[in-house]
């Protein structure tokens, strides 16, 4: 199902008199096409959450319009939305088995109980909990519950799946494996999917489409390797990646990027002050380079190897600069040189934060 | 239920390993002594209260179990010392057959009363409970206020309340004071009037009769049954509605939004989502709802007068006890109250098992 958010704002009266109200999503446009996964990425607070609600029918908008297909569903109440949620914490009923939980659903629907157990199994199988029918959600670990969750959501064949940091309680190696497991399904099934996270790694990993958002307001949408490579502002360059890009204040005079005294790179914007983005994987090291870095440290990571190094001019306390292994640095060395990757790195309007393309 | 071992514990914090490679603690005699002492201390604490349980609630258990076998036992009689006709089992057959002299209460006239008014009106006042709790949490003006209103009347006497409903549903006069004003057929008969329903005689009391079923021995007296039913409920729900909304507003609301994404019903809602999350504390009102039923008392001689009725047809469990402890045949008051005791265990092993079955905790 193809989902289209038009002008989507939604405001919280404040509780004080007189106080500020929360505009928890402003302004949204997004079209989402059919079948895709689609992921909200941002800090907390952006109002992924509320989006999310938003699109399920648990929150009315304050304006604009949420249209699935050709049909508005703005002020469509959620159970008649067809739509399958996952909370941010599962919301699993502790008092029913697993089997009774993922047939919730179908017995509101009147579906006869054998049909039901029926269906309850083959959503089970498809996250591969269908030995667990009996337990209660008590007796499961994070990573089952949250499959448990998912076959709830999935077993009355919604038209919309939506997910709420669904990863968020699992440690590191269960969320690989669930998040490979949640792309899995979503192929398999073919149902569009909105996958809230905070945490850029799994947006990038999974997404078709990615959704950068920022206290309420969209960032940037696109292809997760678009934006990565293409950065609207600062902010999303500053989002994306790990290690996270370096930021220098710096200058660009007469066609030259300088950072501190040197010039680092060229471009064709005119005179002014610029915030100067460089990813890690940008450095290339080289005696005659034109960008000198004090050394901290250097760490040692097998595939490849990080200089960790100090600049003035940095707004981080540290700048990361990743390198082949094979690459070999002068022994003990306190400054090293680095010539910059044209195309990794950006230049950002020091006043709006804007990259200047 | 198991206990857990202090001292055990303690020791386990200390595990040294010899030098055969063996896990043991090394104590010396005094550290042993100490910690033994505490692990037992808990006992110095609780001291005080068993005491006073031992004096007020054990003594007077076994000696009403002993006195219970004494043959035509009088308590006061020479010097306080009480004399008694030697032992035996006559009391309770006695009781039971209701063989207990004229006048006092009949045993299972006041064991059906008291049943039929808890086993009704205790669930009755529960579910109606759950249901204002669930308006009530629902509702978000003067909630406070609604609260508090509801609460009230557990702030007043089980007497004076009684007092009250009788006089609400008491006939008062003749019919012809009534034609004339001076009588009144309360508020309840004149409410019931307007629906075309003519007036009952609910407390028993006046020129009118009241109407009865009659069942083997045993006269039902329906009218006045209602009466301490609705008293009963009535006066249940303050406690409840506490009990249960405070549970209720405990629930995390993100359930509620799975049930609505999950298209359930208001009904399927209450009944498969908010009562199975509230029900150690519905368990917990039943059990203790049908206990204190058991022993009602001071309503029903509220409404009905120390007679508990005409002749105690309205008499409870209790009311019996206090009738022949009052007459001095006090034989058959302990009988009765062992028995009371016996009959009270049972339903709550009954009442545990069923609703053990049900409970979730979480
Ligand atoms: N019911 C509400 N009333 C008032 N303000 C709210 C309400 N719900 C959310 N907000 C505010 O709206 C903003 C967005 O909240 P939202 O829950 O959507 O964030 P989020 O992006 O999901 O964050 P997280 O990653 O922490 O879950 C926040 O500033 C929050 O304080
Ligand atoms: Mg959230």
């Amino acid at each position: 199902m193809r989902i289209l958010l038009q002008h989507l704002t939604k405001i919280f009266p404040s509780r004080t008199k007189g106080g500020k109200e929360v505009h928890a999503v402003e302004d949204m446009n997004i079209e989402i096409p059919s079948g895709k996964l689609i992921g909200l990425l941002g800090p907390s607070g952006c109002g992924k959450s509320t989006t999310l609600f938003m699109l399920s029918g648990l929150e009315t908008p304050t304006s604009g319009k949420i249209i699935f297909d050709d049909q508005d569903v703005t002020t469509l109440a959620a159970e008649k939305r067809g739509i399958g949620l996952v909370f941010q914490n599962y919301a699993l009923y502790p008092h029913m088995t697993v089997q009774e939980n993922i047939r919730f659903p179908l017995d509101n629907m009147r579906i006869k109980k054998e049909e039901g157990n029926a269906r309850a199994l083959d959503a089970a199988r498809l996250v591969q909990i269908e030995d667990l029918m009996a337990r209660k959600p008590h007796e499961l670990s994070g990573g089952q519950q949250q499959r448990v969750a998912i076959a709830r959501a999935l077993v009355k064949m919604p038209n919309v799946l939506l997910l709420d940091e669904p990863l968020s309680n699992l440690d590191a190696r269960l969320r690989l494996q669930t998040r490979e497991e949640i792309k899995r399904i979503q192929r398999e099934t073919g149902i569009t999917t909105v996958f809230v996270t905070h945490d850029q790694e799994e947006a990038m990993s999974i997404c078709d489409i990615m959704v950068v958002m920022k206290l309420g307001v969209v960032q940037q949408i696109g292809e997760p390797q678009h934006i990565y490579d293409d950065p609207n502002n600062l902010f999303v360059a500053n989002f994306l990646g790990t290690p996270p890009i370096n930021i220098f204040k710096g200058r660009i005079e007469g066609g030259k990027v300088y950072v501190g005294d040197e010039a680092i790179s060229e471009t064709t914007h005119g005179d002014g002050d610029v915030f100067v983005g460089i990813r890690p994987e940008g450095f290339i090291y080289d005696e005659n380079g034109a960008f000198t870095l004090n050394v901290d440290h250097i760490e040692v990571m097998g595939r490849d190897k990080s200089v960790v190094a100090l600049h003035e001019a940095s707004t981080k306390p540290t700048v990361r600069c990743i390198i082949d292994s094979d690459v070999v640095l002068p022994e003990g060395a306190s400054q090293l040189k680095f010539n910059i990757k044209p195309y990794k790195i950006y230049l950002f309007d020091a006043e709006t934060e804007e990259r200047l393309r | 239920m198991k206990f857990k071992n202090n001292s055990a514990k303690a020791v386990e914090a200390d595990l040294v390993l010899n030098d055969d490679m063996t896990v043991a603690p090394k104590l010396t005699f005094g550290e042993k002594l100490r910690r033994g002492f505490k692990a037992q201390s808990g006992w110095l604490f609780v001291a005080p209260a068993l005491i006073l349980m031992l004096v007020f609630t054990f003594y007077p258990i076994v000696a009403a179990f002993v006195n219970a076998f004494k043959l035509d036992y009088n308590s006061s009689a020479n010097m306080g010392e009480g004399i008694y006709n030697g032992w035996g089992i006559d009391n309770f057959t006695r009781v039971l057959r209701g063989d207990t002299g004229t006048a006092g209460a009949n045993f299972m006239q006041c064991l059906v009363n008291t049943l039929v008014f808890t086993l009704i009106s205790v669930p009755l006042s529960t579910v109606l409970a759950l249901l204002i709790s669930v308006a009530l949490n629902s509702i978000k003006a003067l909630q406070k206020a609604y609260q508090t209103i509801l609460f009230l009347p557990y702030l007043t006497n089980a007497l004076a309340m009684g007092a009250v409903f009788a006089t609400f549903f008491q006939v008062i006069g003749t019919p012809e004071q009534i034609g004339i004003n001076e009588g009144t057929y309360g508020i309840i008969n004149i409410v019931l009037g307007w629906f075309g329903i003519s007036p009952v005689n609910w407390i028993g009391k006046g020129f009118m009769t009241t109407p009865y079923w009659r069942i083997g021995q045993l006269n039902i007296p329906w009218a006045k049954y209602i009466v301490v039913i609705v008293y009963e409920v009535w006066s249940g729900l303050p406690f409840k509605i506490l009990i249960l909304f405070s549970a209720l507003q405990s629930i995390n609301k993100q359930y509620y939004d799975a049930a609505k994404v999950d298209g359930a019903s208001r009904s399927t809602v209450l009944w498969r989502i908010t009562a199975p999350m509230i029900s150690p504390q519905i368990s917990y009102l039943l059990v203790t709802g049908i206990m204190g039923g058991m022993k009602q008392y001071s309503a029903v001689v509220g409404i009905f007068g120390e007679q508990m009725g005409r002749d105690f047809d309205m008499g409870t469990m209790v009311g019996y006890i206090y009738n022949y402890i009052e007459t001095g045949a006090s034989g058959y008051a302990f009988a009765g109250s062992l028995l009371l005791f016996l009959i009270i265990m049972v339903i709550t092993a009954i009442n545990n098992a069923i609703t053990k079955k049900h409970t979730t905790y979480r």
